[in-house]
């Protein structure tokens, strides 16, 4: 009888256990739209075995609950090429709003900062013009109004740029928030699961958990690394504690030098946040170096122009026949004082056209050698040893040249975080697809693409070779 | 996946442009996006007619009058920056391949040597 009720009970502990595992597959159905689920599998545990005259009899499998088929490793690289992606997100966004501010408009005919560029040329081109006749009023009038024109449109540039980077510094601080409330949830997620599944997958709370994971990666860079019984440790990606277990630890911010610091237990993380990643590292990436360097360039230009064209001015003598001096100089710009900041406060200070020093000191007022001298700034090396269209022009280009090296970078990261999303989908959630198919199509696309990227390669050289002229001997 | 189409559009140019319907007869710029967008994707059908595309292209003879070598020294150098973006997709993707490599290896090695909590069976089982 005791073999009859251990092969009942083998029986019906099967049947048991085929009945919770289609518990664990209605769920994953019932979850089949649900964000963030990941699909759980039963677990089998062997039962102990029977012995009976010495031989041993399997008891059967029970079903031990259900694991949820998640790979943490690939959801960390998941979060890293979001932080990535989400970085050069911002940035790219930002500068895409500086280039616009640089981009010529044919259609308009009024002062725009994209015109600065020939705004030079006209300057400098009205002194030229002064140098035929320079007693003529209406030719000196045309020199002030295009200094005006460039002033204005250099200044107007300058202010928009800061006006940009303070929208970007209040976009950034607002981030410390979202994070603050994605630690503590998180903190309180690792007390859930180390006091419920210690030593298990703790089934929806560890979604939850990734959720908040995936989504304070999309704010700043951050490292996981898993402690004991499940829990979790978040550090910025430059070491400072985040959450520890069931312990957040809070963002603040504070001002200083007109923009927003971040402060994590009393020190400055600004700038190991700015590397880290995130939509918050593409902002103040953005705040910080970007925009700084082009107020950085727009500045020295500024300076170059305003020094060189009021010194040479003031060393000349006006229609009236009076020459510059210390006490009362004939300056066309104001005169800056240093490089930072010229370019937010130029402006012109000359009112009366007849100020303008066309004649050389000592020379009749119907002279024209100071008027050719100024017009030849145009072609000299006065802005950091290149003329000034040319130095313009250089960091027009070089703004172009990082954005499009941002773009690029952008693509690739977006590129990858979509190959990961399908990889973590086919693992994670409730999908037909299963594993070995997925990782198959990943394989099967990188051997296809490297080879189209080979032959496309191969085609675009011999192409280039074509235009390229060789020397026959 | 309309991010990464917004993505790559924005980097070439074609974004609201249908992949290669820009011209009656695709360049090799269109050519190239259109890889980079189908790798994105991991679009093995996409990837494999492309291989062909290009595998007919490299049979074609070089180009004899001057305005055919013009026509194709521009579309080089017109395709070249987005070459790059095509490799950086592809080197992306080799790193996501390699992630993907080594999580299956400890995968394999796991349910090999597996040992779940409570079980009496695996590499370190303890004979009573």
């Amino acid at each position: 009888m005791g073999t009859i009720n251990s092969a009942f009970g083998l029986i019906s502990g099967a049947l048991d256990a085929d009945q919770s595992a289609l518990s664990v597959v209605a769920n994953n159905v019932a979850n089949a739209n649900t964000a963030g689920y990941t699909e759980e599998k039963p677990d089998w545990q062997e039962n102990s075995p029977i012995t009976v005259n010495g031989i041993t009899i399997g008891e059967g499998v029970t079903e031990t609950g259900a694991t949820s088929q998640r790979d943490r490793v690939l959801e960390q690289r998941l979060d890293q090429q979001q932080q990535l992606s989400s970085a050069s997100s911002a940035r790219l966004s930002a500068l895409n709003q500086m280039q616009a501010l640089f981009t010529p408009d044919s259609g308009s005919t009024g002062s725009k900062a994209g015109d600065i560029g020939s705004d030079i040329t006209s300057f400098f081109d009205a002194f030229s013009s002064l140098e035929s006749d320079p007693t003529d009023n209406a030719l000196r009038e045309s020199v002030l109004s295009a200094a005006s024109t460039l002033a204005g449109d250099i200044s107007g540039t300058a202010t928009s740029l800061n006006s940009q980077r303070s929208a970007i510094d209040q976009e950034a601080a607002g981030i410390a928030g979202q994070v603050n409330s994605l630690t503590s949830s998180l903190a309180s997620l690792n007390q859930q699961i180390e006091s419920t599944s210690p030593d298990a997958d703790a089934g929806t709370l560890e979604d939850e958990r990734q959720q908040d994971l995936s989504q304070l990666s999309q704010l700043i860079g951050i490292n996981e690394v898993t402690t004991e019984n499940n829990g979790l440790e978040v550090t910025t990606t430059s070491g400072q504690l985040l959450v520890s277990d069931s312990q957040s630890y809070q963002l603040t911010t504070g001002a200083v030098d007109g923009v927003t610091d971040f402060l994590l237990g009393g020190n400055d993380i600004t700038a190991g946040l700015t590397t880290g990643g995130g939509e918050l590292g593409g902002y103040l990436t953005a705040r910080d170096q970007d925009i700084p360097n082009a107020l950085s360039s727009l500045d020295q230009l500024a300076y170059s122009i305003s020094t060189s064209v009021n010194a040479a001015n003031n060393t000349g003598t006006d229609l009236d026949g009076v020459t510059g001096t210390v006490a009362n100089p004939l300056y066309i710009f104001n005169e800056p004082a240093q490089v930072a900041g010229s370019a937010a406060a130029m402006t012109v200070t000359m009112t009366d056209p007849n100020q303008i020093a066309a004649a050389a000191a000592g020379a009749g007022t119907g002279d024209n050698s100071n008027a050719i001298a100024i017009a030849n700034f145009a072609s000299q090396q006065i802005v950091n040893g290149q003329t000034p269209t040319d130095y313009y022009s250089n960091f027009v280009t070089t703004l172009g040249s990082t954005v499009s090296e941002v773009q690029s970078e952008n693509t690739a990261q977006t590129a990858s975080v979509t190959q990961l999303q399908t990889q973590n989908n086919a693992l994670s959630s409730v999908n037909l697809n299963d594993e070995a198919a997925a990782m198959s199509t990943l394989e099967t696309s990188y051997q296809a693409a490297a080879q189209v990227f080979t032959m496309l390669n191969t085609i675009i050289s011999s192409a280039l070779n074509l235009g390229v002229e060789t020397a026959v001997s | 996946m309309r991010l990464i189409d917004a993505a790559i559009g924005a980097a070439d140019g074609t974004a609201g442009k249908p992949a290669c319907e820009s011209s009656s007869a695709p360049e090799l710029k269109e050519l190239v996006t259109e890889a980079t967008r189908a790798l994105a994707r991991l679009d093995v059908a996409r990837l494999e007619e492309l291989a062909l595309s290009c595998e007919a292209l490299t049979r074609i003879p070089p180009p004899k009058t001057d305005q055919e070598r013009e026509g194709f020294v521009r579309q080089a150098r017109a395709a070249r920056s987005d070459m790059a973006v095509f490799a950086r997709v592809l080197e992306a993707t080799r790193s996501n391949l390699k992630v993907m490599e080594r999580l299956r290896d400890l995968r394999l090695g796991e349910t090999e040597y597996r040992e779940r909590p409570g079980s009496r069976r695996g590499w370190g089982r303890k004979d009573p």
